[in-house]
């Protein structure tokens, strides 16, 4: 026992010294990059973080990919755009072709039948795919090419081509070896016409618990799962034959460079810069913007990193309620525009990282975008005149009243906003301050996420200031603008039928001259009416080794593309 | 303490833990906000959905996690034309009835994020927290006792410690936490120890290098737990031992001959230690709580960042396990404290 004892601390001192590395080498074949959170659910069809879009990204081919340079999708699985024939005034038609190259693991081809299958899982009753059902039931049916195996139409409701393609195809042969499925169609699914194989299939599909085993359904992506440790870090690896490297030219959307990518999850972005700093980690997007700054200052880090910014569709909002009886007139929402200040606010926020913009279409969008409107500047005059406008009365206490004596209404504001998030303190502290002295009492609320979702829905706040994400390819304002949608999504409660005719024309119109009309109108319509005003619009910020060579970055989230990263070779020893 | 007061005793901690799980589920379950669940997921991926389909799979979405039958066995409510309170039975299919009887076949039911089963969710973060919890307590009570013994024969030098362990209390921790870091783990000051986690597993170590490894990775996290917890505890335990040093006794052991080292270890700093006994039913339920702070700057996937996850998440059946489970733990500790009370104070055992 005597012996023992001091065996044992010499262990533990020796396993201790031999692994006082803090540092581990820099090696060209794996890329070490920062997430936020975990992607806690694998399961092809519930996509619902950052994080698993990307793996299923890297994991998963879908027949259309959105792609930020071609503002819209591009083929991916599809060997070209797919046609279109419209079959009534609600059902399209949609012909896709696959790639001839494109395989599963197992060697086997890549076919229509896999997408009917798909398709079929996501219309099966009883599996936990709610929201994939929903989004995707525009697809109706499928009508398989007797000719082609690799052709097949899609019977679609609406106009929207790239609903039709934009979800993960899964395996055919690893996730109903027998075709068991083959023998329902997808209308019969959805009317639940053949409940006993729908229960049978959904059960065995549950006892693979994709969520958490993702390698069960083999995607045809360039990578596979190598090691999942939920909340740690997750490492894909490159397969070392994909069919795409058959190809003689593969097209950016076709491009796997790295040999293996590990994502560690690091929730605190100080931690997360000390990490890539001391070179735990290669690469760090949607860095804030204090960090970011002050490794551009550092002369040590400048030799070591590459920092890239690109304009994102992410902007920051001040939303009004329309419904208070406060902010009912248009008038007073405008005034209550011209209390913030834009670029100060860029500048104390984004440290000047951000752009201002007339609407919630970016400016990047050139064509779309209505440059004729006047950018809503800082002007507390402007915004006295235009209360007064509305029927604002100064009293002598200093406050503003409106209506008759028996009845009249106080303009005092909330702010509400997510609790702990700086850029949103900022801004509200910022309009407080102004409104404050021009006599508006504001008061400020940070409040917890669910808690404020449910306020928002209630319609309990007077001025929200939040987050929202735009694209490149879709103009469908419907959920967040659309009087249909007042108390689901239309967080504002904005209902106007100009807009409501604005809105539903742009969803149903595919011609680019007649869109960029319509959008340029509605943006006009919204400068008017302000149920929300777009405060700037985000870069996204990504440092990272210079050893990783040329960074595709993408003004979508998560800013980069990682399976187009391609290190720089190590030098020779 | 045998037979009837020991089964009386089991019981009614049997009770206790019953009422505090009850009251856990039916508050959590009231508070449930059931457009939540759809709103975070659309959220995430962005796919917006129309208000009817909103609502329809709102309601597929609860009918998946059992929340579309009542909450209880009876609904309460008040008419409003007669003022009356009305009440309204709902036998046994109700949210409650299946909680408790899945639990009572020790099925903690299913992750809302994941599907995961509750308890599995719980061993792979216990598995995180206790290594570190247990070290910086482990780490705390041994330097809680080097210290105060220390101090005991330097009167000298208490003071001015006590002031320095006083301030050091005034820290917040993650104040203290993200200090080492920037101090131990920074390549512009001192790049020592690793910034986070517990090392990449893809590299290979040999299991001689395991425990090494995991005390150096866990070396800052600790660190910072035991730099917040040692100051309360040498502040009373030094109060205890002074107490205990004025005491007749001890002028009683000094008179014999004993000298002052054995006067301390054997005489008072026993008597002294036993108010420390009730930190044991603090110390239990923390070890199993985890610590978020540490574990979210850390990056450490343990109790702490999942109670705090799944509760912005609203995943109930993984908080109201963890927090289940932080809750029986401490009603265990209070048992053992009571217990071990009894073993070391033979008063306590002729009042029971």
């Amino acid at each position: 026992m005597k012996q023992l004892l001091p065996g044992l601390i010499l262990l533990l001192w020796a396993s201790l010294c031999s692994s006082c590395s803090p540092t581990p080498a820099e090696t060209s074949s794996t890329i070490r990059i920062r997430w936020a959170r975990d992607p806690e659910n694998l399961d092809p069809l519930i996509v619902d973080n950052p994080s698993a879009n990307e793996t299923i990204n890297l994991l998963h081919c879908s027949l259309l990919q959105a792609s930020e340079a071609a503002r819209g999708y591009t083929p991916w699985l599809a060997a070209a755009m797919p046609t279109t024939q419209a079959l009534n005034d609600s059902l399209l038609l949609i012909t896709y072709q696959i790639r001839p190259e494109a395989t599963w693991d197992n060697g086997s081809p890549v076919l229509a039948r896999d997408v009917a299958f798909t398709l079929k899982v996501m219309n099966c009753p009883g599996l936990p795919i709610e929201i994939a059902q929903a989004h995707y039931g525009v697809i109706r049916d499928i009508r398989l090419d007797p000719q082609d195996s690799r052709r097949f139409t899609l019977v679609c409701v609406g106009q929207d081509v790239g609903t039709s393609g934009d979800y993960a195809i899964l395996p055919e042969y690893a996730l109903d070896p027998q075709g068991k499925l083959r023998t329902v169609s997808v209308p019969e699914l959805r009317r639940q016409q053949q409940p006993a194989l729908a229960a049978e299939f959904a059960r065995r599909y549950q006892s693979l618990e994709l969520a958490r085993h993702p390698e069960r359904a083999p995607g045809c992506g360039p990578y596979r799962l190598v090691k999942w440790q939920n909340g740690r870090s997750l490492t894909l690896q490159r397969k070392t034959s994909w069919w795409a490297d058959k190809l003689s030219a593969p097209p950016a959307v076709l491009q796997a460079f790295p040999e293996r990518l590990t994502f560690q999850v690091i929730p605190d972005a100080a931690t997360a810069t000390l990490a890539l700093r001391r070179g735990e980690l290669d690469l760090y997007s949607l860095m804030p913007a204090g960090e970011f700054a002050r490794l551009q200052q550092s002369a040590t880090d400048t030799q070591r990193l590459q920092f890239h910014t690109i304009d994102s569709y992410q902007f920051l909002t001040a939303s009004f309620n329309v419904r208070r009886p406060a902010l009912q007139n248009r008038l007073t929402r405008q005034a209550l525009t011209h209390l913030f200040n834009v670029p100060a606010l860029i500048q104390a926020s984004q440290q000047g990282a951000a752009y201002p913009s007339v609407s919630l279409i970016s400016p990047r969008l050139k064509p779309y975008y209505n440059d004729s409107l006047p950018l809503p500047d800082f002007n507390p005059a402007q915004a006295v005149q235009l209360l007064q406008q509305a029927g604002w009365q100064r009293s002598a206490t200093g406050s503003w009243l409106r209506g008759t004596t028996a009845q009249p209404v106080l303009l005092k504001l909330s702010v509400s906003y997510r609790a702990g998030e700086p850029s949103f303190e900022t801004a509200a502290l910022q309009f407080r301050a102004a409104a404050t002295a021009l006599g508006i009492p504001v008061e400020l609320r940070p409040t917890e996420p669910s808690l404020l979702s449910r306020q928002v829905r209630a319609g309990e706040t007077d001025i929200l200031i939040n987050n929202l994400s735009g694209q490149p390819f879709s103009y469908d304002f419907t959920s967040l603008l659309h009087s249909s949608s007042v108390g689901v999504s239309n967080f504002t409660g904005f209902s106007n039928p100009a807009a409501d005719n604005l809105i539903e024309q742009l969803v149903a119109t595919q011609q680019p001259a007649r869109k960029i009309i319509l959008l340029r109108r509605f943006q006009r319509l919204l400068a008017q009416e302000r149920p929300f005003t777009v405060l700037y619009f985000l870069k996204y910020r990504i440092a990272a080794t210079r050893r990783l060579g040329h960074i595709p970055v993408t003004g979508l989230k998560p800013g980069y593309e990682a399976a187009r990263i391609r290190p720089l070779p190590l030098p020779v020893q | 303490m045998a037979g009837w007061p020991l089964l009386r005793y089991t019981a009614r901690t049997l009770l206790a833990a019953w009422f505090i799980l009850s009251g856990l589920f039916l508050l959590s379950r009231a508070h449930t906000d059931r457009n939540t669940f759809l709103q975070n997921s659309t959220e995430g991926n962005g796919r917006r959905l129309s208000a009817s389909d909103q609502a329809h799979t709102t309601q597929q979405l609860l009918q998946r996690y059992g929340l579309d039958v009542p909450l209880f066995y009876v609904t309460l409510g008040s008419a409003a034309a007669t003022g009356h309170i009305s009440w309204r039975w709902h036998g046994s299919r109700n949210q409650y009835h299946q909680w408790f009887r899945q639990l009572l076949a020790g099925d903690l039911g299913t992750s809302y994020r994941d599907g995961a089963p509750v308890t599995e969710v719980l061993s792979q973060s216990l598995s995180y927290t206790l290594p570190l919890t247990l070290l910086a307590a482990l780490g705390s009570m041994g330097l809680t006792l080097a210290l105060v013994l220390w101090l005991s024969h330097r009167p000298r030098w208490r003071s001015a410690w006590l002031s320095g362990l006083h301030v050091l209390r005034a820290l917040p921790l993650f104040l203290l936490a993200t200090c080492l870091l920037l101090l131990l783990a920074n390549p512009d000051v001192l790049a020592w120890f690793p910034t986070f986690g517990l090392g990449l597993e893809v590299e290979e170590v040999a299991w001689w290098q395991q425990p090494g490894r995991l005390l150096y990775f866990l070396t800052l996290p600790t660190l910072s737990l035991v730099l917040v917890t040692v100051p309360g505890l040498v502040v009373q335990l030094n109060g205890a031992l002074q107490h205990e040093l004025e005491q007749p006794y001890i002028a009683t052991a000094r008179a014999k001959g004993a000298s002052s080292i054995r006067v301390v270890r054997h005489h008072a700093l026993r008597n002294a230690l036993l108010p420390t006994v009730a930190l044991l039913s603090e110390l239990l339920p923390n070890l199993v709580a985890g610590a978020t702070v540490v574990e979210v700057l850390f990056a450490l996937p343990g109790m702490g960042r999942l109670l705090a996850e799944s509760a912005a998440a609203q995943d109930y059946p993984v908080l109201l396990g963890a927090v289940g489970l932080v809750a029986l733990v401490r009603v265990a500790a209070q048992v053992l404290a009571d217990g071990l009370y009894r073993v070391l104070d033979p008063r306590i055992r002729t009042h029971a």
